[in-house]
Order: C-alpha cells, then structure tokens, then sequence
C-alpha cells in the first residue's frame, strides 16, 4: 500500500487530541452545594460503569474517527495499483551480491540477501532478473531470466560469505556484459554490498557502465564497526633443531569504525596455548607484541596466534608452520687427502660445513673413497665426492646410485685426480654431464661465471657478481635430462643439476679448494656451500603459509607427480583440479597434505585486506562508472512519488472538505467535552 | 377559574421585600377570582333564611318573620368556623437550595405568609410552628389581626437551619393538639419519608386534617444539569463528584420512586398532597388548602 499525500499520516497524531482535551477536562469540576445527595448515590453503579465504558467507547470513536480522516487525507492506494502504473516499463537487472569476507560482519549477510529479495519484489511479472555472487572473483552466476523464483532460489542457496577479498569491477564488467543483452530498455544494476573501500583495488582503468545500464547501489554495511586484526606475523619457517627460544612478532592493529583499546594476544602451539600477552592500544591503533616460543623437536610445528575478541572474528587468528630439522648429514668423500691443508682437497669445505659445529646446521663426516659403502651412505642426507671419481668400485658406483634412486642427494667436485674415461662409465647414470677433459691455463688466464639461473633456489640468494677467477675447470656436456644452471664465460657449464630417481645430483665443473679457483677465499664460497648443501637435503624452505584463494601446487610442495590427499581445516577433503597438480583452499587454518610420507601442514590466512572495514561512499562508486549517457536511476519510491503527485495534483479539493471535517468533528469533541460530560 | 387568573410569577414575587405585601399580592390576585365561601355560620352579616329543622338553635329563629307567617325560619349568616390552622415551614439547610429563582425556603415563606394571610382573612385561627432539627419557633393558633403581624415578623426574619428533623415537630404538635385542627406541612421532605408519612398518619387519625406541601426545586425535579459537577449535600456537606448526563435517567426514577411513594402513602391515609415547584406560582398551594377547607368545615 502506498499513499498519495504521505505526509498526511502525520495528521494521525491529531487522533490524540480527543484524549488531550479528556485529560485537560479532567480538573476539578465545579461546587455545587444540593439538597441532598441520596438519589445521586442511589444511581445504579452499573448504570456508572455502563456510562464509563460509553465514554471511552466515544472517545476511542472519536480517536478513531480523526485517525481515520488522517488515513483518508493520505490517500491511500494499494500497491498493486500503483505497481502497474510504475511498473508499466519492464526492467531487467542484475543483483550482484557481495559475498566476500568482510560481509561475515555482524549481520551483514543476512540483510544483504534481505535486500536482494526486496529488489526481486519489486519487480513485475515480465522484468527479467540476473544474479551474481562475488568476492574478488565471480562466485556464482544465474543469467536473465524472468524467474523471479528462480532468484529467490539462488539467494536462498548462498550459504555464507567467502573469505575472500572484494573486488567490485570484474563483477560490474560481468553484469554490464549480462545487461548488454537484455531485453528491456530500462536495465539496472543492483549492487548490495557493505561498501568497502578496498574493493575498488587499484583499479584506474576509467571503465565504465555501458549507455542506459543504470547503477542502484544498496548499502548493508552501515554501522559502527569493532575489529582487530593481526595484519603482520613474523615467525622462522624453517629451524634446525635446539633448544633456543625464538620469538614470534605479531603486529595487531584496531581496524573498525569504532577503536578497541585493549586486546589479548594468545599463542597457541600444536593445539596448546603457550603465551598470552595483554596489548594495549589505548593511545595507538597499532602495536607490536612478542611472543616467545620454544620448538623443541624436529618436525613442522602448526602455530595460531589468536588475537581477543571483536565483532568481527574471522581474521581474528592467524596460522603458521615451522620446521624444525634435524641437522643435515654431510658426507665428504676426499678424493686427495693430505696432512698438509693446503694440499687437503677437503679442508676448505671442511671449515665451511664444520667450522663451527655448536652453530651449524651441518654435520661433517668425512671419508675416503675406499670408506664408501652402502651402510655409510644410508645415514647421509649429502653426499660430497671432492676429486672422486676415478677410484671407485663398481659396488661403491652401484651403491650411490641407489642412495641417490632412494633420494639421496649427491654434489660432485671433480678434480685433477680424477679420470674423465672412468668417471663417466662409473658415475654417468649420475652425473649431470659428461666430463670431457680438464683443463689448465697457463700465462694467469682464468675463467669468470658469465651467466647463472638466479631462480634456482641454490643461486637465488647469490645473485650478486661472483667475480671468482677459474684457472682450471673440466670441460663437461650436459646430459640430456640435466639443467644448467650455470656457465663459465666460455659458454662452458659451471654448475649442473641432474634429478636422478628421488635423489638429486649437482655437478660443480671445478674443485672447492684452491687448486683451480678461488672460490674458497671468496666470500660467496660459504653461502654457495650452504646452499647447495641445504638444497640438495631437501631442507630448503617449504612455502607453508598461504593465503585464502591462492592456487597451491603440489609441486611447490614438494609433491609433484603424486597422488596426495588434502583435507581441509574442518577435516573435509579438498578435490584436487582436474590436472590433480593443484588445488585452492576456502577457509581459514591448517591444510593437511599426505603424499605418502607422513602428513604435510600449510597454513592457511585470510587476506589482511579484507579486514579493513573502512568505508567508501557508494555515491562514489556510482559517480565514477556512471555513463554519462544514462539517466540517473530511480528508485520505485522516487518513480510512485513522481506518480503520485500528478495523479494526487488535480484531486486537491479533496483536502479541503476533510480538512473542513476534520475541524468540525474536532470542535465536536471539544464542546461535547465541555458541554455534555 | 384559575384560567381566568393571572398569577403572580414567583421570581416577581421574590422581588417584594415585604412579606405581608406579598402575601397580601398573592392571596388578593387569588380572591378576586374566587367566588365567596360556600358555607354559611352563624355570624353577624345576615345571608337568608331556610327553614326550621329539629335541633336548630331556637336563638336564630326569626321571630318576626315567625309572626308575620306563623312558619318558623331560621335566620343564616356567613360563616365564621373557628377552624384552628398550624403551618409547619421546614427551615432545614436543604430548603435553602435555589437553582435560580426563589429558594425553597422563600418560597416556603411566601406560601406560609399567604396561607397564614388567607387564613386570618377567613377569620379562622392560624399559627406557625418553624422547624429545622428541632422547633425554632412556635405561634399558638389565634385570628387576631396583630397574630398575623406577628407571624409575618416570625417568617420574615426565618433563616436555614441545618439538619431536618420533621418527624419531631409534627410528634410535639400532635402531642399538644386537643381539638380538631388543619396541619399544613410546607417541606421538600428530604429526610426519612417512611418516618414522616407515619407522623402524618398519626396526626390524621387524630382527626385532623393535613396539608403537605412538598416544595421541591425544578433542578431536583428535573435534575438538568449539564457539566460535571462535585456535588455537596447541604446538610451533611457528603460530596459526590458525577457527570449528571450520565446519571440522570437514574436519577430520575429515583426521585420519581421518591415522590410516587410519597404521594401515594399521603393519598391512603387521607393526608392532602400538594407537590409544589419553586418555578410555578403559589395558586396552586392555595387551592389545596381551600379544597381541604371545605371538603372538612
């Protein structure tokens, strides 16, 4: 039902001016000294209540009565009427409901789907309906259709925000894309969202709606908001086992409309809180705490730092791993021991994995060629052969070749000791290349590294100028199967990696002592030693936090090629793509992934982004895609207003004689107040 | 007759201080157009004669006549009856209540005067007793012209008492009464009726004959009032605060129950009721205390 002159219904509080005047007429009434008063008191009391009852009877009547003229000067016309006269145009719109992270707020969701239902009630027989729900991608699509129980239907199914983070123009382009198409002239976009102000991204591609599709914006976002957010957490993701006490860093910070003064930040270990840390935030929005944390044993420990309580609680707890490994076996094969150390092919490599053994994430075991054997190999995570090659048993071959099958991994320094012929018969299933034939320079020429991969893990960090002279070096070709990761200026490979079965092998075309090079004096030798070293034990840092929404591929952990089982935070199963290579978590904590070794843990975050609350105007939004060739969308009330005054114009007089009655059933009251009480 | 009369209107008549002049304005507008009494006494003014029956006195015989026709015929003269009159005027708080005119009380008065000016006129004795709670003033029945001056005086200077006690004065006069006389009540009998009607039933067996004038105002008869209102009982100063047009139809059949029973009661023990509105003129009142008159002397 809607009204032709609304503002009449304000006359409805007139209704309370029969009351008013039985309330000021309550005084005292006038003395008046009588006879007697014995047929006054004999009057029948029920009579007196009779005659009560009929007062107020007459007063709720006359309440009523002005009410009702009220009610008639608003003229009243039911909606349906109406509906046909607005509704005259057909529409066709689009609903775009946010269904992003931060729409989780309070009761946001629901009075968002509330409003897209409203929007579908509004429509008329024949309007057409599209319906798009989104975060920073389209969530699900129901193209124009004249089904409006068919929208009703899609809203029904949306379960519950997503946590992802929201993006506003990929969804607008969608609708302006489904709205180019329709049927109807008159074409709408709906957008019910809470107007958060990072959705428009970075968006400055000056797109805008297309001429004639007009943007309704339904803001379900207003309110004082209250959040905290730990918007930075820094935490080791990899450790080598001891005892140490490390500290975590969380930074929270007050995000929401009104500011939250204190919080609690608690660290929970392995499902144990450990730490609980009061913050105060009285005086700043932001403030760093530190958590003190202990891992004292091997393996990937699951961290969540949560942080007190608001009204927002979805970002509220933030999920990390950390390994903790064991120290790295490495085996080094010294193909020319010496009591002298500078003639010792092992005694520089020997310092940088061993030099400080307290410190080191590396222990050294060190042997001779004749020492290798199958039982020796097993307990290595690395094994080094410094000029070793030539010596070799075809067991002591046999027996590398299975350690590196099983997943051993192999770094290879040939040196001068070492004979091309033998090496590449005994070691050629293993070795990235095939030696040639070493070679020396005379007259102080040298060799420089001209080129590397500095992607591969072992040369990321070392992307700074070696700058190291290489007098001697073995002149190598690449095995088919082998990558090259580095070259002498030469066009010569420097540094191979072959992957060998599960096993992993590096071929260094040159010694790690001083014999050919002076890598060993540079500063680089002790990080290219690590690295190659923690690299080829696999102990390289697993990325193990990721955000929501983020494609995660089994092979960035480790798992390519198998067949692994991911279950989600809640314990349900996560499909894999189609590829089986990747999949994409949907909510927030830890992913367990079981390649076949013992479960994996990932920890998943929402993106910080979405915890910022802040607000943009949606007449901004509006200002900034409208074309300017579209007239500016009118809402059903705006349209019924606009009708309603020309259809209200001509009936004025209408007013005058209720008014006119109105005046005289209010004088009615009042004399018959004064007169006949 | 009465059609033929014009009667003073009772608010003119409030106007005349003089209690005589007024009752002498009231009883002359009565008299001129009543005809003469119709019974005839023994008096001096000579009327006609009739004839001689056993038992007349011997002294009215007309001698002369008697000589001159040999027949005895008696001599007949206008009357003068000696018939002894009481007005009893109730002078009670509640007589005092006017709702414009005259009061019950002044009208009371007025009656009384009349009454007592026409009795004197008739030469016949009247005397005044004046009550509230109890007897405030007593004038023994005598038909002497100062006795009315007297009387006059009496009811000139009568105020409202307070309380109404009927039952006692009429006991103390039917107690004190020796020989057949006229009791003329002048109240609004706002009291006990059952205990007055009893009274006057008492004073009737005796032989009496009695007059109630039941003076009323026209608001308590017509209880026509409009706004609210916080009633006070004029004697018992009781308070009842009530909106009249709700009230009134049981108000009504009220006081209508009230007055049926006293006239009624009044009517079946021989006692003259007379219902009397302050707003109507006293002929009324003077034609009832004729008819009494004459249906007893």
């Amino acid at each position: 039902m809607t009204f032709l002159t609304p503002l009449f219904l304000f006359g409805l509080l007139a209704a309370a001016i029969p009351i008013a005047i039985h309330l000021i007429r309550k005084e005292k009434p006038p003395k008046l000294i009588f006879s007697t008063l014995r047929f006054l008191k004999n009057t029948s009391k029920k009579l007196v209540l009779f005659q009560k009852i009929q007062q107020w009877l007459l007063l709720l009547l006359r309440a009523a009565l002005i009410a009702l003229l009220a009610f008639a000067f608003a003229r009243p016309l039911f909606d349906s009427n109406i509906a046909s006269l607005v509704d005259a145009e057909p529409e066709s719109a689009t609903i775009l409901m946010d269904v992003s992270m931060s729409m989780a707020y309070g009761d946001r969701f629901v009075r968002a789907k509330d409003a897209a239902r409203d929007v579908i009630a509004g429509l008329s027989q024949g309007d057409e309906v599209a319906m798009i729900a989104f975060d920073n991608a389209t969530v699900s699509v129901r193209e124009l259709s004249t089904d409006l129980e068919g929208a009703l239907a899609f809203i029904d199914d949306l379960n519950e925000p997503s946590f992802e983070i929201t993006r506003y123009m990929p969804a607008l382009r969608l609708a302006n894309d489904m709205l180019e198409s329709a049927r109807h002239d008159q074409k709408t976009i709906h957008l019910v969202s809470d107007y958060q102000a990072s959705g428009m991204g970075n968006d400055d591609s000056g797109w805008m709606l297309s001429p004639g599709v007009a943007l309704d914006t339904i803001d379900v976002g207003e309110g004082a908001t209250r959040n905290l957010l730990l918007t930075d957490v820094r935490s080791p993701d990899q450790l080598i086992e001891n005892r140490s006490e490390y500290e975590i860093l969380a930074r929270v910070r007050s995000t929401g409309s009104v500011h939250l003064d204190q919080a609690d930040v608690r660290l929970i270990l392995d499902g144990q809180e450990t730490t609980r840390v009061p913050v105060d935030l009285s005086e700043t929005s932001e403030a760093v705490v530190r958590l003190p944390a202990l891992f004292d044993s091997a393996g990937t420990h699951r961290g969540e730092i949560r942080v007190g309580s608001d009204d927002f609680s979805i970002d509220n707890s933030y999920f990390f791993t950390v390994d903790v490994m064991a120290k790295i076996q490495v085996l080094v094969v010294n193909g020319e021991p010496s009591t002298n150390w500078y003639e010792d092919e092992a005694h520089w490599l020997s310092l940088a994995i061993g030099g400080n053994a307290a410190e080191s994430t590396f222990v050294l075991n060190s042997a001779v060629s004749a020492d290798l054997d199958a039982t020796l190999l097993t307990q290595q995570d690395v094994v080094v052969l410094l000029n070793v090659g030539s010596d070799l048993s075809n067991s002591q071959a046999r027996a590398l070749e299975d350690y590196v099958g099983e997943g051993g991994s192999l770094l290879i320094a040939p040196g001068d000791r070492v004979n091309a012929a033998q090496f590449n018969q005994l070691l050629g299933p293993l070795s990235p290349a095939v030696l040639n034939e070493s070679i020396r320079f005379a007259n102080s020429d040298y060799l420089l590294i001209a080129d590397m991969d500095r992607r591969h893990p072992v040369l990321l960090p070392l992307g700074v100028d070696w700058g190291v002279r290489f007098e001697g070096y073995w002149s190598v070709n690449a095995a088919e199967d082998a990558d090259v990761l580095m070259q002498f200026d030469n066009g010569s490979p420097a540094l191979l990696e072959r992957h060998v079965g599960r096993g992993n092998v590096l071929l260094f075309a040159s010694a790690l002592d001083t014999e050919w090079n002076n890598l060993p004096l540079q500063g680089l030798y002790l990080p290219f030693i690590h690295e190659s070293l923690r690299y080829l034990a696999q102990a390289t840092t697993k990325e193990r936090a990721y955000r929501i929404g983020s494609l995660i591929d089994l092979s960035d952990v480790g798992l390519e090629g198998v067949r692994a089982q991911v279950t989600g935070p809640a314990g349900e199963a996560i499909a894999l793509n189609q590829s089986g290579s990747s999949f994409t978590p949907r909510l927030v904590g830890f992913l367990t992934v079981d390649g076949g070794e013992g479960p994996e843990y990932y920890a998943v975050n929402a993106n910080p982004e979405e915890s910022n609350l802040v607000k943009m105007a949606p007449s901004t939004l509006v200002d900034r895609i409208s074309n300017p060739e579209t007239q500016p969308v009118q809402s059903a009330q705006v349209r019924t207003a606009q009708l309603v005054a020309e259809l209200e114009g001509p009936q004025r007089v209408w007013w005058w004689i209720l008014l006119l009655v109105m005046l005289m059933l209010l004088a009615e009251t009042r004399i018959a107040n004064t007169t006949y009480r | 007759m009465a059609a033929n009369t014009t009667f003073i209107d009772p608010s003119v008549l409030a106007s005349l201080d003089n209690l005589e002049l007024r009752a002498r304005v009231v009883v002359e507008g009565f008299i001129s157009g009543l005809h003469k009494s119709p019974h005839r006494g023994f008096s001096v003014e000579f009327t006609d004669y009739r004839h001689y029956y056993q038992g007349d006195d011997m002294r009215h015989v007309d001698w002369k006549l008697y000589a001159r026709s040999d027949k005895f015929y008696i001599k007949q003269y206008e009357d003068e009856t000696n018939v002894r009159s009481y007005v009893l005027l109730d002078s009670s708080a509640s007589m005092a209540y006017s709702s414009g005119g005259m009061s019950k009380l002044d009208y009371g008065r007025t009656l009384a005067s009349a009454l007592a000016y026409f009795i004197t006129r008739q030469r016949d004795a009247v005397g005044l007793i004046t009550f509230d709670d109890k007897v405030n003033d007593y004038i023994p029945a005598l038909c002497r012209q100062p006795h009315l001056i007297r009387i006059l005086r009496v009811l000139a200077n009568l105020k409202a008492g307070t309380k109404t006690d009927i039952v006692k004065p009429l006991s103390d006069l039917a107690s004190n009464l020796n020989r057949k006389s006229m009791v003329i009540l002048i109240s609004d009998m706002l009291e006990d009726e059952e205990r007055i009607i009893k009274t006057l039933q008492r004073l009737r067996a005796m032989g009496n004959d009695v007059i109630v004038f039941h003076v009323l105002d026209e608001a308590e008869l017509l209880f026509n009032f409009q706004e609210a209102t916080e009633f006070v009982d004029a004697e018992s100063s009781e308070t009842f605060i009530t909106s009249p047009a709700s009230i009134r139809t049981a108000y009504l059949e009220n006081f209508n129950n009230y007055l049926n029973y006293c006239k009624k009661k009044c009517q079946s023990s021989g006692v003259d009721y007379c219902l009397l509105n302050t707003s109507q003129p006293l002929d009324t009142a003077l034609y009832s205390y004729i008819s009494r008159r004459a249906k007893s002397f």
